[in-house]
């Protein structure tokens, strides 16, 4: 028992000096290189780090495989960008309004989307970020582009910073929420939820929190897009692509673990990067779906299942000699 | 009373589950629930547990009425069921299971390393000592149903409903099986059991209720009931 508790607390320990480790390199890295692509690719990750861990929390975790998180990325992305650039409001304020403005919009439909149960809940969610993307690209046709004036000074390390402080803000959260016993209920309802109902949770009251949860951070997610992005078109931010990168990362990474979507991400964006060189435009997107049918069918834990399964083989191997 | 079933009536289309049914149960007895199959006794702890509304009557519990409450709201007041078909969160371990009805239950604990602590010793008590870190997908049959009562019992229920936990077991699980509903019991729980196994039911029941077609046809002593004629047709047909 207390040496449980001993080699508890050595593993938080060397989880928290190896998190700290890894977010002070990441602050270092545009002092390290002033290489745009090298930059983006950091940025991008970090995005694809906070989208995927927060779709994480509601498919991974509470097991309600929302297809509409787009729906929230956009709606948090759109509300930024208008505060930020059309009303002038200072770039804080906008990213958390866009927060704010994906949570108030899951609130409205996370009651009735509740009501579905199963694949009637996927279908409901996947449709419900197609008709906003269609509304938007039919009310707001123009490319959004930024004014002269801000392309002129454009620069990236802000938007690099702003990717790392909400990703970062990201995991802690959701690793905090793991670990508590928000996360125990969650994880409950994921495996059975009349077994969750029968030993106390509120069902219906835990699903709307972990999806007013995981929509804010889409929305701050969208923020960061919103900052970045040059010109884009409205519906652009609705397209089904936010939602299902978010998907396969979650489950290629390890659907339902901290580390999963973090190694997800990486792994999605250096793949998507070295495909889009050697491939025709478009072909990653066919790789990625049969990446995501082996990984489901031959591997439901993840590469993180991948590695522990290899870290045991050699630590096996190492007693053997 | 701790618990009081007055005029409960349920029906499935034309189908009539539970009917009029008075049920009372008074505070630390084990009342063992018999009937052939389809009676109603699922029904009867679906409609208790409120998983299903009653179409009429009403169920009280310590004097509070909690017709139509929903399942989560029962269990907090105090009712803990098991299911026939085992329900084990498959995914988490054997703790976490346990420490779900920990936290969630009728006197719930907020504290993480509380709710390990006392659930360690839950699974300690129900013979699931040194498993508490497995996951529940590796358990066998009988340690998916030890779990299930764990879980059930950290949720420190006032009234239990075990539905058939002892089918399957062998001879020797059954008699461990019956040493711990035992305990269950001389620790102040009030149980309604349902069992098809004759023996197991006699030796542990208090009282024994008997339903057929979802009407109450005998109730009293164990030894008493068995050889009423009313129970002997239902069991074997009229002669």
């Amino acid at each position: 028992m207390g040496k449980r508790k001993e080699a508890k607390l050595a593993s938080n320990w060397k989880q928290l000096s190896a998190s700290g480790g890894i977010i002070g390199l990441l602050v270092l890295v545009p002092l390290i290189t002033t290489r745009t692509d090298v930059i983006t690719w950091f940025y991008l990750t970090l995005l694809y780090i906070a989208l995927s861990q927060s779709w994480n929390l509601i498919g991974g975790y509470a097991g309600q495989l929302n297809l509409g998180h787009a729906a929230f990325f956009g709606a948090g992305a759109l509300a930024a960008r208008y505060i930020w650039l059309h009303f002038g409001l200072p770039l804080p304020v906008a990213i958390l309004g866009g927060g704010l403005a994906a949570t108030i919009f899951a609130m409205i439909i996370g009651l009735p989307a509740f009501r579905l149960k199963g694949i009637y809940f996927v279908i409901g969610t996947l449709v419900l970020a197609e008709i906003l993307r269609l509304v938007f690209y039919t009310i707001l046709p123009e490319a959004d582009v930024m004014p002269m004036k801000l392309l002129g000074t454009y620069s990236l390390i802000p938007r690099y910073y702003l990717s790392l402080l909400i990703a970062v803000l990201t995991v802690v959260i959701i690793y905090w929420i793991s670990r508590s016993r928000l996360g125990l209920g969650l994880m409950s309802i994921r495996e059975d939820e009349d077994a969750a109902e029968a030993s106390g949770v509120d069902t219906q009251r835990y699903k709307l929190l972990a999806f007013t949860i995981s929509t804010f951070l889409a929305g701050l997610a969208g923020g960061i897009y919103a900052y970045y992005s040059a010109a884009f078109r409205a519906g652009g931010l609705f397209e089904p692509v936010w939602t299902f990168d978010a998907v396969i990362i979650v489950f290629v990474g390890g659907v339902g673990t901290i580390v999963g979507p973090i190694i997800g991400s990486v792994f999605f964006v250096l793949l998507k990067q070295i495909l889009s060189l050697y491939l025709p435009g478009g072909i990653h997107v066919a790789v990625f779906g049969v990446l995501f049918i082996i990984v489901v069918l031959f591997l439901p834990g993840g590469l993180i299942e991948l590695m522990t399964k290899f870290r045991k083989r050699t630590s096996v191997g190492e007693h053997l000699h | 009373m701790i618990l009081e079933v007055k005029s409960l009536s349920k029906a499935f289309g034309g189908l009539v589950a539970i009917n009029n049914l008075d049920l009372g149960v008074i505070e630390g007895e084990i009342v063992g629930l018999i009937g052939p199959n389809g009676s109603g006794k699922t029904t009867l702890f679906n409609l208790i547990g409120g998983v299903i509304t009653p179409d009429s009557g009403e169920i009280k519990f310590n004097d509070r009425e909690i017709t139509g409450f929903k399942p989560h709201i029962v269990c907090q007041s105090g009712i803990a069921r098991t299911f026939q078909l085992t329900k084990p969160f498959a995914q988490m371990t054997a703790l976490q299971n346990v420490m779900i009805g920990r936290m969630y239950g009728s006197e719930p604990v907020r504290s993480m390393r509380q709710a390990e602590e006392e659930c360690e010793e839950i699974l300690e008590f129900i013979g699931l000592g040194g498993r508490s870190l497995s996951v529940a997908a590796t358990f066998g049959l009988v340690d998916r149903k030890r779990l299930e009562i764990a879980r059930a019992l950290a949720t420190k229920p006032k009234l239990l409903l075990l539905d058939e936990t002892m089918a399957g077991l062998n001879p020797t699980e059954m008699e461990d099986a019956l040493q711990l509903v035992k305990a269950i019991g001389d620790s102040g729980t009030t149980l309604i059991v349902v069992e098809h196994v004759m023996k197991a039911i006699l030796d542990i029941s208090s009282r024994l209720v008997v339903l057929n077609y979802g009407v109450k046809i005998a109730e009293g002593k164990p030894q008493e009931v068995v050889q009423d004629k009313k129970v002997i047709e239902a069991y074997l047909g009229e002669q």
